[in-house]
C-alpha cells in the first residue's frame, strides 16, 4: 500500500511537540516567525492574469490519496484576499448568532411601592422620591440591558463574495482538502478509528484541529469526533466564521459543489437550481476500505 | 441500537489486529520549531479604515469637543427644543423666494440618455468583451460593463476619439449623433436608432423582453436581426414583400418572441417620437413607413393623400339624401 500523500497540505511532524524545549531565553532554535502557523505563514501569490483557473487535488477517503485534478474558475477558489469583506460576514454572522436575552430590572420593575420616602424639605439630607431609583442600594439599574435581537443584514452579493474568498483563502493557504466519496466512519470499525485517522495526518490538537464537512447527516463519525482534535458539520450548517477558524477544512466533494451552487456572485438561486444529495448507494463497503488503509 | 455499541460489538474481533502508522517522519529534527500555535485569520480581520467612524457621545466634558452646550450653542428656542428645518419666524423662505431654475430645476419631460462613445467601443472589442460580429444592443452594453446602467430614456450614440473606431459595427441604441452615425458607415458598419421607454429599458436587461423586435419594426430589419436557429429566419426584402405579407411574417416572429419573452418591446406612441424615428438622417426603425417624397414630420401629409373636405361633405350628403327611411 503506498504511503499516502498530501500534496495540498504542508509536510507535518509525525511525533508531538512535547520534545520543545523549556528554556525561554532566545536560542538558536527559536524563531519569532515560527511561534504562530497558519496567520503568518506564506500566501503563494495568486494565478497569473492570462491563466487564471486553479487546479485542486481531490482526494480520496481516509487515505487521502490524490486521484484527480480538478479545475476551478477564478471565482470559485482563485479570488483575491478581501480581509474587509471577511471581516463584515463574520461580524453578521455573530452578530446574528446572538441570544440577546440580557435583562435588567428598571426603576419601574423593581418590587416596591411609588411613595416618597422622605420629605422634600426639612431633613437635611439629599431630596429622595421612591426606593427604587437607581442611585439607592436596591433600586433599578439605570438604563441596563433589555432583551433585544441584535442581528444585522448584510447585502447577499457581499455575503457570496465572503463565503468564496473564504474557501479561495484556505485553498491558496492549502488548508482546504477535498476528498471524494463520503467522510465517514466504516462499519465495522474499532472505536479509535477517528482518532488513528486524524493521528495519521496530523489533523488533531496540537496540529490546529480539523473540521470535516459532510454533504449529510454523519451519526457515527460525530459520536466517535472529540471535539479537542475538531468539529463535523453539515454544509447547511456551516458558516463563514466555522471555514476561517480551524486549522483544516476537510470537505466531501459535492457539499463544495452545493456551496458554489447557492453562493452564486450574482445572487441568483431559485427553484432551479440543482443540489447535490445524499445517496445511500454510493458508500462503498466498510470492509474494503478499512483494509486498503491498514494494508 | 446505537452506533457506539455496535462499533464496540463488531470491534472484538478485531482487537488483535497490529497496524504500523505507514506516516514516517519526514521533517529533519533541526527542523522541529521550538513553540507553535495554530492562529486563524480570524484574529486580524478588520474593516477598511474609513469604515470606522469616531463616535460622539454629546454632553461628556471639555475634551470630547461636545460637552456643556453639546453643540447647541447659548438659550434660544434651538438650545431649549427646536425649529422647522427651513423655516424663517413668518417671513417667505428661501425655498420659495429663490427657487431652483434652469438646469437645477427638475423637468420630468427632459430626454436623459447615456452617452458612449466609439472609443470605448472600440476597445471593448480589442479586449473581446463585444463581439463585432452580433447586432450591439443595449444589453450587450450594459452586460459587458460598456456601460454602467442606463439612464432613463435610453443610450445615445457619440463620436469622441472616432479615428480609434476601426471595425465595422451593428449597433443598435436610443439615439445617435450625425458624426457618430458618419464614421461608423465609413467602416461599413450600420447604426439603428429605435425607441425605448424607461421600463423597457429595465426589462431589456432583466432578459424580459427582446431588445430591438417590436410589432412596427423593419421586415428587412428582421431578416438581419434575427438569430438564426432562434426563429425561423427571414429572407425578404421590402420590394418583393407586400404589406399583408410583411405583416404576417411580422406577427409570425413576434409570436415566436411572445412564446420566449415575458414583455413586448414597445412602440413609441407620442408625436415628437414617432417623428424623430421616422427620420431617416436619424437612422430610425420607423424610416421604412416614410413613402416617397414624404417629409417624416406628420404635419405634413403627400399631396394625393389630404383629405378633400368638400367631396367627403358632398359624399355625405348625397348618402343622407337617398336613405330609405327618414325620419326627419
Amino acid at each position: 500500500m503506498a504511503t499516502p500523500a498530501r500534496w495540498a497540505v504542508p509536510l507535518l511532524i509525525r511525533n508531538p511537540v512535547c520534545s520543545r524545549t523549556i528554556t525561554t531565553s532566545t536560542s538558536a532554535h527559536a524563531s519569532v516567525s515560527d511561534i504562530t502557523t497558519s496567520v503568518s505563514s506564506h500566501i503563494p501569490p495568486l494565478p497569473p492574469i492570462d491563466n487564471p483557473w486553479v487546479h485542486a487535488t481531490i482526494h480520496s477517503f481516509p487515505s487521502l490519496e490524490p486521484l484527480l485534478f480538478r479545475k476551478y474558475p477564478p471565482w470559485k477558489l482563485a479570488l483575491p484576499i478581501r480581509r474587509d469583506i471577511l471581516h463584515r460576514a463574520v461580524v453578521y454572522e455573530a452578530d446574528n448568532a446572538r441570544q440577546g436575552t440580557a435583562n435588567t430590572k428598571w426603576r419601574s420593575e423593581v418590587h416596591g411601592s411609588a411613595h416618597k420616602i422622605r420629605p422634600q424639605k426639612g431633613s437635611g439630607r439629599a431630596r429622595l422620591g421612591d426606593k427604587k431609583s437607581p442611585m439607592l442600594r436596591g433600586g433599578g439599574v439605570a438604563f441596563g440591558p433589555k432583551p433585544r435581537d441584535f442581528g444585522t443584514d448584510l447585502p447577499g452579493k457581499v455575503y457570496n463574495l465572503a463565503w468564496r474568498t473564504a474557501l479561495s483563502h484556505r485553498f491558496r493557504k492549502g488548508e482546504l482538502i477535498i476528498v471524494q466519496g463520503r467522510i465517514d466512519v466504516p462499519g465495522n470499525s474499532r472505536m479509535d478509528y477517528v482518532e488513528e485517522l486524524f493521528r495519521t495526518h496530523g489533523w488533531g490538537r496540537g496540529l490546529g484541529r480539523s473540521l470535516l464537512v459532510t454533504l449529510g447527516e454523519r451519526p457515527m463519525l460525530e459520536s466517535l469526533l472529540d471535539p479537542r482534535d475538531g468539529r463535523k458539520t453539515t454544509w447547511t450548517e456551516l458558516d463563514v466564521r466555522a471555514v476561517l477558524g480551524m486549522g483544516r477544512v476537510v470537505i466531501e466533494e459535492r457539499a463544495l459543489s452545493n456551496l458554489f451552487k447557492i453562493t452564486r456572485l450574482d445572487g441568483r438561486i431559485g427553484p432551479s437550481t440543482k443540489l447535490d444529495q445524499e445517496e445511500d448507494d454510493d458508500w462503498e463497503e466498510g470492509e474494503q476500505e478499512q483494509e486498503r488503509w491498514e494494508g | 441500537m446505537p452506533p457506539r455499541l455496535r462499533a464496540l460489538r463488531l470491534a472484538v474481533s478485531f482487537l488483535s489486529v497490529h497496524h504500523a502508522s505507514p506516516i514516517t517522519p519526514l521533517v529533519a529534527p533541526f527542523l522541529l520549531p521550538v513553540q507553535q500555535r495554530s492562529a486563524s485569520i480570524l484574529s486580524s480581520l478588520s474593516d477598511t479604515p474609513g469604515a470606522y467612524q469616531k463616535r460622539i457621545r454629546k454632553g461628556r466634558g471639555p475634551s470630547s469637543g461636545k460637552g456643556k452646550t453639546a453643540g447647541r450653542g447659548q438659550k434660544g428656542q434651538h438650545a431649549h427644543g427646536k425649529v422647522p428645518a427651513g423655516f424663517q419666524g413668518g417671513q417667505t423662505p428661501l425655498s420659495i423666494t429663490q427657487p431652483p431654475r434652469g438646469k437645477n430645476k427638475h423637468v420630468p419631460f427632459k430626454v436623459e440618455m447615456s452617452p458612449i462613445n466609439l472609443d470605448r467601443i472600440q476597445s471593448w472589442i480589442d479586449q473581446g468583451r463585444l463581439n463585432p460580429e452580433r447586432p450591439i444592443t443595449i444589453r450587450d452594453l450594459t452586460r459587458t460593463r460598456c456601460l454602467h446602467g442606463v439612464k432613463k430614456d435610453g443610450v445615445k450614440l457619440l463620436s469622441r476619439n472616432a479615428d480609434q473606431l476601426k471595425t465595422a459595427i451593428k449597433i443598435i441604441v436610443s439615439r445617435a449623433s450625425a458624426s457618430a452615425i458618419a464614421h461608423v458607415e465609413a467602416l461599413g458598419g450600420t447604426v439603428l436608432t429605435r425607441f425605448y421607454t424607461p421600463e423597457a429599458i429595465k426589462r431589456i436587461r432583466a432578459r424580459q423582453t427582446h431588445p430591438t423586435i417590436s410589432l412596427e419594426a423593419d421586415p428587412e430589419f428582421l431578416s438581419r436581426a434575427v438569430r438564426s436557429g432562434q426563429v425561423e429566419s427571414i429572407v425578404a426584402t421590402r420590394a418583393a414583400m407586400s404589406d399583408t405579407e410583411a405583416a404576417e411574417k411580422i406577427k409570425q416572429v413576434c409570436a415566436e418572441i411572445a412564446a420566449k419573452y415575458k414583455y413586448r418591446l414597445p412602440d413609441a406612441t407620442s408625436r415628437k417620437d414617432i417623428e424623430y424615428y421616422r427620420d431617416p438622417a436619424h437612422r430610425g426603425y420607423l424610416s421604412h413607413t416614410v413613402k416617397e417624397g414624404e417629409s417624416p414630420s406628420l404635419f405634413f401629409k403627400l399631396p394625393g393623400e389630404a383629405k378633400d373636405r368638400n367631396r367627403q361633405l358632398a359624399r355625405r350628403k348625397a348618402v343622407k339624401a337617398s336613405a330609405e327611411n327618414r325620419l326627419f
